[in-house]
């Protein structure tokens, strides 16, 4: 009989295939590079930059855009699109654990959200001449794994709930602006002090106000504290319920 | 392997299903279904659409849980092993989809190594050239015609040279010359002593490359034997006379057993 495969030899070939499918998903690439670099193109006037919180700011905050397309664009999306055309049916016949198919697929968007967190800085810095320390490089990408991690949860979610590629597309879009401008108008204050309290509590929000922190615009203090806490709660709650319900097959 | 123990599992069945019974909630979809298949055999699942040829299939490659019955692979317990089961199991599924964006040289080398199989270039641009689709390599398998899809699924399905292949109606929507060559591979995959379940509902099919059939009908099987045996076992049959015209063929046995009403 022919033996079952080795772990590491397994990975490597999902692994492999899952960043090539990635890549050449000009969709998601684009909506994970462009909305980020779009948005410091907008709020290139300083009155603007000041309002959102300053330039470096700015900058998080599209990082926080590109990682947050991402994972509903690429991930969410495609998931539920090869779901309908079948694509996990036929790796799941093959000997390889189950789990490791959406696990190299969770990787490899992992990955690519910490590039697109690098480029965003990078160009950020030149499109506003500011620089970022090296430990602000280093903590930016730590907090950008967090919230790829729970954008990633919550695209996981979504593909646990909804079965249909087409709904899914559409959820995705609408679930993108609402948790954009939710996290954003109520930092802003325009929209009154109780939309503002629920606003620091979404995940953008959340995130958001440990990136204040870190970039050492508001001290660290309780807040930020409860605020990371938060976002691990919306990890294990979306990622909880989008395994949970996560579905295979599509019919 | 000692003699005796080499003996021993030349007789054992490749495959035997024993009392399968599959359920989607409510509906039964295959229902207390028992059949086994030797070694180098072509078996054939016939049966009209909805019968339950696909969910059989899918019991026995890990993708629905059976709400009971036995599945062997050589005596071993498929779900009690399933990797080591899949490991000898060559799977085309009846809608088989691959990533759209890889390319057929990219899927070789996923699928070699899911199953564990080490190829050099040399292997994959001969197995290529064999399939007709040398040229076509650096191709995206979502730029490839229907049959040359087809074709790369029934490659892959065999890249391990399983004991079991599981073709789900692998001719459906092939071009007569596509069709005859896949007779060709299930063929030359019988010499090689490698046995075939396939299902179908197209009696050429049936008659002209399995050497046993499996007539099945909402969930059951009503009868098992070799394509003559079942036109033998069945011709003075009220139901398959009333629908013969002249000599009693495979289709009129099967239009006899499974009624002439039209299925979805
Ligand atoms: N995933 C599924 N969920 C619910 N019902 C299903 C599913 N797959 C098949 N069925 C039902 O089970 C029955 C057998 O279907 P199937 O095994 O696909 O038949 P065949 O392959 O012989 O056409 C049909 O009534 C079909 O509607
Ligand atoms: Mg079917």
């Amino acid at each position: 009989m022919n033996n079952t495969p080795e772990p590491l030899h397994y990975l490597r070939s999902l692994l492999q295939a899952d960043f090539v499918v990635l890549l050449r998903n000009r969709r998601a690439i684009l909506a994970g590079l462009l909305s980020p670099i779009y948005i410091m193109f907008i709020a290139k006037s300083e009155k603007t930059q000041a309002r959102l919180g300053g330039s470096h700011f700015l900058v998080v905050l599209a990082v926080t855009l590109g990682i947050l397309s991402l994972a509903l664009m690429g991930y969410a999306v495609n998931m539920a699109r090869d779901r309908e055309r079948g694509v996990f049916q036929r790796l799941r016949v093959t000997p390889v654990p189950q789990w490791t198919i959406m696990v190299s697929r969770l990787l490899i968007q992992v990955l690519i959200s910490e590039l697109i967190a690098i480029v965003v800085l990078v160009v950020g810095s030149r499109m506003n001449n500011i620089t970022f320390s090296a430990g602000e490089y280093l903590s930016t990408l730590l907090v950008a794994l967090l919230e790829s991690a729970m954008f990633l949860a919550i695209g996981q979610a979504l593909v646990g709930l909804v079965k249909s590629a087409s709904t899914v597309t559409a959820v995705s879009s609408l679930l993108f602006a609402a948790l954009l401008l939710t996290g954003l108008l109520g930092n802003s204050g325009i929209l009154g002090d109780t939309f503002q309290t629920f606003s620091k509590w979404t995940p953008v929000g959340t995130i958001m106000s440990v990136f204040q922190s870190v970039l050492h615009q508001v001290a660290w203090n309780g807040h930020t504290t409860l605020s990371l806490f938060a976002c691990f709660g919306y990890i294990v709650l979306c990622g909880f319920i989008g395994i949970k319900w996560f579905q295979w097959e599509a019919r | 392997m000692s003699s005796v123990a080499k003996n021993h599992s030349e007789k054992l069945p490749v495959l035997s299903v024993e009392n399968l019974i599959v359920s989607y909630g409510s509906n039964k979809a295959v229902d207390n279904v028992s059949f086994s298949i030797k070694k180098g055999e072509i078996f054939g699942l016939l049966g009209p659409n909805g019968a339950g040829k696909t969910s059989t299939l899918s019991a026995i490659e890990g993708l629905v849980k059976p709400q009971s019955g036995n599945l062997l692979l050589e005596g071993t317990d498929m779900q009690k092993h399933p990797a080591e089961a899949k490991a000898n199991m060559g799977v085309q599924l009846q809608s088989t989809s691959f990533q759209f964006e890889l390319t057929i040289d990219q899927l070789i080398r996923l699928y070699a190594g899911l199953y564990n199989v080490q190829l050099a270039r040399r292997d994959i641009l001969n197995s290529l050239k064999e399939i007709g689709l040398e040229s076509e390599s650096g191709k995206r398998f979502k730029q490839l015609s229907g049959g040359q899809q087809q074709r790369l699924s029934l490659f892959i399905a065999n890249i391990h040279h399983p004991r079991l292949l599981l073709l789900d109606e692998p001719t459906s929507g092939l071009d007569p010359q596509s069709r005859r060559q896949l007779w060709d591979t299930i063929e030359q995959n019988r010499r090689n002593g490698g046995s075939i379940l396939l299902t179908t509902h197209s009696m050429e099919e049936a008659q002209s490359v399995c050497d046993r059939v499996a007539i099945i009908d909402h969930g059951k099987v009503i009868t098992v034997d070799t394509p003559k045996g079942l036109i033998e076992k069945h011709k003075h049959d009220q139901r398959v006379r009333k629908v013969a015209r002249g000599k009693v063929t495979l289709e009129d046995v099967f239009i006899g057993l499974t009624g002439n009403e039209i299925r979805e």
